[in-house]
């Protein structure tokens, strides 16, 4: 497991009090883990806070899944 | 060891009559309480202006710079994400970080609410954090969780207003056993929408509060519960009204005692009467609304909330501390770490 992927799963659980074993990258925010939309604005916060990065506001609102906001976290960081 | 202070973070460019009236209620709360310490979040040239009319104690007074504000119609979770130095996020991110134990606005509600969740967090195990203000009665005060924060609660989380709510109302307002109603269109257990429907056993059978069971909104104003449980959507349609109702009836009595001769000598015969009544359904000494079950507490005032507001929004994050509430809400509910949350406020 990659450190991106460990810090995003730290992440999830602390905003989604979800067990970490409930998380892969296919996992959706919404349908999977029971998160709104205010939920998922703060695990990209909890991005930008973490990685020390800038996360766009419309490419925020189009993510969906652990796989896409693990994608956005090696995007930005190779910035 | 320097003095233990209650710290409290003011947006003293929040709200319609900023920043005069929250930086005045800001120097009253200080004259008032010794042991408070108030950062005033905002344009900091402004706020020395606001602040040269008076005399306050420099040293339990300090100014934190802050170069936005957030306005009104701004969608809120933008504007917390995007508006880093507005004095919004600033007063929050000062609860945050533990350098304050609360944080009072009168600004955008939207945005308060947003930032309350995003930036401060909420205790471990509080599924939503309800906006809770208090309303007059015929028989006193009456909290309504929730007014604006979760339009689409679900049961669950409604059982934690009524925990959350109770307990607060018990610490705050010095109700002993406070009687906790789920807002529903009929007395009878079987009645309402599903969301009703399941919460009401769950409430008959919580623990450590006092359910009394279903409550029509025509008995709220007459006092018939002193904690009015509902999702956001029907507690901001239920506040609204009662608010428009209100004024339009003042307007009204007012229009019909000014009306002729005759009843603007009676109008001044029962001035004293209605001044009294009126001042029985001044909430205003409660201060603000409370954001409950957060980290750390955040209190929204009314948008034209004036310096006495503003001082007794602060005096509430006092009582709110020396009370230890959240303390309480991780006791008596189950919830959070250990650790959490930071001084137990």
């Amino acid at each position: 497991m990659d450190m991106e992927f460990k810090k995003l799963c730290s992440i999830i659980v602390d905003v989604l009090g979800v067990e970490e074993s409930e998380i892969t990258p296919d996992t959706t925010f919404v349908d999977d883990l029971g998160a709104d939309s205010l939920d998922v604005a703060q695990i990209i916060m909890g991005i930008e806070e973490e990685f020390d990065v800038t996360v766009d506001t419309e490419v925020a609102s189009n993510v969906t899944t652990v796989g896409q906001a693990l994608e956005l976290i090696k995007n930005a960081t190779e910035e | 060891m320097g003095k233990k202070y209650v710290r409290v973070a003011v947006d003293a460019m929040g709200g319609d009559l900023a920043p005069a009236e929250p930086v005045k209620g800001a120097v009253q709360a200080l004259e008032r309480r010794n042991s408070l310490h108030i950062t005033l979040v905002g344009k900091e040239e402004v706020i020395r202006e606001e602040l040269s009319k008076y005399k306050y104690p420099e040293d339990r007074l300090e100014i934190l710079d802050a170069r936005e504000v957030i306005e009104m119609a701004e969608p809120p979770v933008n504007a917390i994400r995007q508006k880093k130095d507005s004095s919004i996020v600033k007063g929050l991110r000062l609860v945050k970080d533990g350098s304050c134990d609360a944080f009072v606005t009168a600004g955008s509600s939207g945005a308060t609410l947003a930032g309350g969740q995003l930036l401060v967090g909420r205790i471990r195990g509080i599924e939503r954090p309800p906006l809770a203000p208090i309303m007059p009665t015929a028989k006193g005060p009456v909290l309504l969780v929730d007014c604006g924060a979760n339009m689409d609660a679900r049961a669950s989380q409604l059982v934690q207003f009524a925990q959350m709510g109770s307990i607060y109302m018990r610490n705050m307002a010095g109700i002993e056993n406070p009687r906790v109603a789920l807002v529903n269109v009929g007395a009878e257990e079987e009645k309402g929408n599903a969301l009703v429907k399941e919460v009401y056993p769950l409430l008959k059978e919580c623990e450590g509060i006092n359910f009394v069971g279903n409550i029509e909104a025509r008995d709220i104003p007459a006092g018939e519960a002193d904690v009015v449980v509902c999702d956001a959507f029907v507690g901001n349609v239920i506040l609204k009204l009662y608010e428009g109702l209100a004024s339009m009836l003042l307007h009204k009595i007012k229009d019909a005692l000014m009306s002729t001769l005759r009843s603007k000598i009676g109008a001044l015969m029962i001035k004293p009467a209605l001044k009294g009544l009126l001042k029985e359904f001044d909430i205003t000494s409660y201060g603000g609304a409370p954001m409950l079950g957060l980290r750390g507490l955040v209190v929204k005032t009314h948008g034209n909330s004036e310096a006495v507001e503003i001082c007794n929004a602060i005096e509430q994050c006092i009582l709110f501390k020396k009370k230890n509430i959240n303390g309480q809400f991780i006791e008596s509910m189950g919830l959070g770490r250990k650790e959490e949350p930071k001084e137990a406020l």
